[in-house]
């Protein structure tokens, strides 16, 4: 769903990057400028139901990127529990043609996070098109890791990845397990087995 | 739902194109709407007790055209479009206009079905065509009939292969097909109808050049068409489309034959449709010609080789016909695109024609890598499947035990032997035949099977391991001979293992397949490859040595005992094969650590995590399944940590990879596939041997060296790049 920052911007709009200001999510009057960017930007068609299942719900985790009044950028997302895990996920992130390349995406989507990690998720999601290197990019300077392709993912037949950000966990520091590892404590043995994770992946079609 | 016309009035034409049932009756509902409409808000929904925020995501806004399916375009009914005479019969009284929109169509159903098969689906690709739809339509006009026989009755063998292997679980679009006529009456014997209208034409083709000739014709042929001068032509066109479609419908049912007793046939039509598939091509010159009497359109389409629009297709009507149908509309491929397509699939359809039937489990499983190399789609994919497992034996004829057998190089055992029961055993074979499975699919959804199918390795090693210990009693009561019963565990374990590394390792290049790594994660990547191929190369190799001793043993008094002491302690081609992989691996792995270690790229440092939380994400499945043991991010770390680019020349590891790879070429003459990748991985050998001395006399003098990795000569072993910024 992630179309951000495409290399080099065609007609790049002249601004200093601390003219953006950042809003989170305020309410009804806020929709129609994030449905509009979406809508434009974006390759999924979306409903209204869709865009307030989200703001509705999580407004803390929706942010938009207004320049001298005008909105040039939105970031919308959920979290909750998914297969025991509690789990971030950004859902749209969209900025403007001209004013992309400028750090707006990642300013926006790491506010997002930073609520999302404040608010206890374990790890966050999201899926974006291989094809969109620009978006790719953005997540992976962020810590994200491909965790997987999906075939065909999107309605215009593109395959898609899911992008994994997985938050630190006490128990995996490091230094600890140097420890652990010295005390000749093994890490692994056979009846360390994980729980089963058959599910299938939700589908967009 | 009429409240859309605006007027509020139901239109008397669309009145009710359904009728009303015994509950239920249609009433006009705008007004109620209009006012209810009135009173809310925005933002504000009317909803019953069990609509919640989540369903209203799934809902579909009316009239909106990308979302609403039943949107009315142009007709309401597939009768009422034929009323309209969207698909006449003949399609011209003109007949050599009729067979030009026959070609067209002809041409138009090819790309279709190509775009069916890369993902489309049937409803909208091959079944908008009106012709189609309503079987009886077409009876009076024997080309075009026969024609749309023989589609309906590939498509039906299509999708009774894939739906049949299973490999279609992401693309489950390809068997959907309800609701839609499938099988017309006596599709069945679409080909003898093909064959005769093949022969009317190829006499009438004989004809009109008998009387270029000025030959005398042998018999009265009332020509294709009116036109003397493009007769030739025209036959041509439609033979070769007939022919081509009448053995490519023979290839997929001939392929279908159990034990793949059908395939030496079925390469016979893969080479018959290529060469159709080819005059079908050169066709399109004079399809397109200006002289052949057709008037042009301005803007020619892509999807007929004449680059005339179609008569009779209208994907809308299947929407509503079809609930199936995704609310989009879709972009057919070009008829060139088309040509290609199916050129590819009749390569990929004559690698499973070559396969001998006659490989052991290794072989098999290197055959099926082999022809992944090509990304066959889904229909040469499933056919694949459809041959290599059937009725739960490979190739529908060995048992699973026979498999594991040759594979794990048991001794002999008597046929029916109790131990083929056992339920571990059994369950072996599953996995076996699951793999196999699993194998043959998309490489997206391969590599997430295989993720999760390794846990079920460990667990039946495991299993047998305790089987094999602890019930000795029942085991051994199975077996008369103790160091029989020892011999067959020792050799099961050890084939389980390896064959679970290879899974492992196989997940881990598909990575490189799929991009799913970046390049600051290559270091940990190659790392674990390494660790994997060494655990495979230590069971391959005990493995061998296994097979080698018993054999030695059988015929020991016929050989010079010297000899035989030298042959003992080489080691298998195949594991130094695995050697040289594990030098490459190595050397990649900590020649991209000392280049972090100086800074010169290849990390990133984020905000929200570190690197121990990426190497879980990535090797989370191999960890939880102990793959291999005792490895963890720690040894990762302890490994390369300390890695340094003025002392990594010392290694050797590029040096030992190119040396390997050399030698081996003279055990592997025989093999093609495994020839060829030893001559890449000489060269990424080569290649970065030089990189890295390079690096290593300028690394830390230079500071405008640039390095990357690119893939040029091997699919996931990188060659390093230097470069002056």
């Amino acid at each position: 769903m992630e179309k951000p920052e495409v290399d080099e911007p065609s007609q790049s709009a002249s601004f200093e990057e601390s003219e953006i200001e950042y809003v989170s999510y305020g309410g009804e009057h806020h929709l129609p400028l994030i449905m509009r960017l979406v809508d434009e930007e974006l390759s999924e068609p979306y409903s209204i139901f869709t865009y307030r299942y989200f703001v509705y719900l999580w407004p803390q985790l929706s942010f938009l990127a207004f320049h001298r009044g005008r909105c040039v950028g939105t970031v919308v997302c959920k979290m909750g529990e998914h297969r025991n895990t509690f789990r971030g996920y950004i859902a749209m992130l969209v900025v403007i043609k001209p004013y992309r390349g400028r750090g707006i995406a990642t300013e926006l989507v790491s506010r997002s996070i930073r609520v999302m990690m404040e608010s206890g998720c374990e790890e966050v999601t999201l899926e974006a098109e291989v094809t969109n290197k620009g978006a790719l990019a953005l997540y992976g300077r962020l810590g994200f890791v491909r965790a997987k392709r999906l075939f065909c993912y999107y309605l215009n037949g593109v395959d898609a990845f899911r992008l994994k950000l997985l938050f630190p966990r006490p128990e995996l520091d490091i230094s600890q397990m140097m420890m652990a590892h010295r005390d000749g404590r093994q890490e692994h043995s056979h009846d360390h087995l994980p729980q089963d994770q058959c599910c299938e992946d939700h589908h967009h079609h | 739902m009429d409240s859309a016309t605006g007027d509020g009035g139901v239109p008397s034409s669309i009145a009710s194109p359904i009728p009303s049932g015994e509950n239920s009756v249609w009433a006009d509902v705008t007004h109620l709407l209009k006012s209810a409409c009135e009173d809310l808000r925005e933002g504000e929904l009317i909803h019953g007790e069990n609509f919640d925020l989540f369903a209203a995501m799934s809902t579909l806004e009316i009239m909106d055209p990308k979302m609403d399916s039943g949107i009315v375009t142009k007709y309401y009914s597939i009768d009422e479009a034929i009323e309209n005479g969207a698909a006449p019969v003949p399609l011209s009284f003109d007949r050599t206009v009729d067979i030009q929109c026959v070609i067209d169509v002809m041409d138009h159903l090819l790309a279709c079905e190509a775009t069916w098969h890369k993902g489309q689906s049937l409803a909208q690709t091959v079944f908008s065509c009106i012709y189609l739809l309503r079987p009886d339509l077409t009876s009076s006009h024997p080309l075009l009939h026969s024609y749309c026989r023989v589609i309906r009755a590939t498509c039906k063998a299509a999708i009774s292969t894939v739906s049949n292997a299973r490999t279609h679980e992401e693309e489950d679009y390809f068997i959907l097909s309800h609701g839609l006529p499938l099988h017309g009456d006596g599709d069945d014997k679409c080909l003898s109808i093909l064959n005769a209208v093949e022969e009317t034409v190829s006499r009438q083709l004989r004809a009109c050049k008998s009387h270029s000739l000025k030959k005398r014709v042998p018999e009265d042929i009332e020509p294709l068409q009116t036109i003397p001068e493009l007769e030739e032509g025209y036959c041509k066109a439609v033979l070769c489309r007939l022919r081509f479609r009448k053995h490519f419908y023979h290839l997929l049912t001939t392929m279908r034959r159990p034990q793949g007793r059908g395939l030496e046939l079925a390469k016979k039509h893969v080479s018959s449709c290529l060469s159709e598939l080819e005059l079908m091509q050169k066709s399109a010159a004079f399809l397109r010609c200006e002289e052949n009497g057709i008037t042009k359109e301005d803007t020619p389409i892509e999807t007929t080789a004449s680059g005339c629009h179609p008569i009779g297709f209208d994907a809308t009507l299947n929407s509503r016909i079809c609930t199936s149908t995704p609310p989009r509309s879709i972009k057919t491929l070009s008829w060139v695109k088309a040509t290609q397509y199916f050129k590819k699939l009749l390569e990929d359809l004559d690698i499973v024609c070559s396969n001998s039937l006659d490989q052991s489990l290794d072989e098999v499983l290197r055959f099926v890598v082999q022809f992944q190399k090509a990304q066959p789609d889904l229909v040469a994919r499933s056919h694949l499947q459809v041959l290599l497992v059937e009725d739960g034996k490979l190739y529908g004829r060995d048992s699973m035990f026979q498999v594991i057998s040759r594979a794990a190089a048991l001794p002999q055992i008597p046929p029916n032997h109790e131990i083929q029961k056992h339920e571990y055993i059994v369950q072996l074979g599953q996995l076996i035949i699951n793999l196999l499975k699993i194998l043959c699919t998309n490489a997206a959804w391969q590599r997430r099977k295989l993720g999760k199918v390794l846990q079920d390795w460990r667990v039946i090693y495991m299993q047998l391991e305790m089987a094999f210990q602890k019930d000795i009693g029942q085991i051994a009561g199975i077996f008369t001979d103790q160091n029989l019963c020892k011999k067959v565990a020792d050799h099961i374990l050890m084939w389980v293992e390896e064959q679970t590394y290879w899974i492992a390792f196989r997940f881990l290049v598909l990575g490189f397949e799929l991009e799913l790594y970046s390049p600051a994660e290559y270091c940990m990547v190659y790392w674990y490859m390494y660790v994997v191929l060494i655990a495979q190369a230590e069971k391959a190799h005990l493995r061998m040595s296994a097979i080698h001793d018993t054999a030695k043993r059988k015929g020991k008094k016929k050989r010079d005992s010297l000899k035989d002491a030298v042959k003992d302690h080489q080691i298998h081609p195949a594991v130094l094969f695995l050697q040289c992989k594990i030098c490459i691996a190595e050397g990649l792995a900590v020649m991209i650590a000392a280049l972090r270690t100086e800074h010169m790229n290849l990390q990133i440092q984020s905000p929200f995590n570190r690197e121990q939380e990426r190497f879980m994400q990535h090797f989370d499945l191999l960890q939880k399944a102990s793959i291999p043991d005792r490895v963890s991010y720690v040894s990762f770390k302890e490994c390369t940590a300390y890695a340094n680019i003025s002392t990594l020349p010392m290694y050797n590891y590029f040096k030992d990879a190119q040396k390997l790879a050399k030698e081996l070429k003279g055990n592997f003459s025989n093999d093609s596939d495994r020839m060829s990748e030893l001559r890449k991985l000489e060269q990424v050998a080569e290649h970065n041997s030089v990189a890295l001395n390079l690096i290593s006399r300028l690394g830390n003098l230079d500071s405008s060296l640039k390095v990357s990795l690119e893939f040029n000569h091997h699919p996931y072993f990188a060659t390093v790049v230097v470069k002056r910024s």
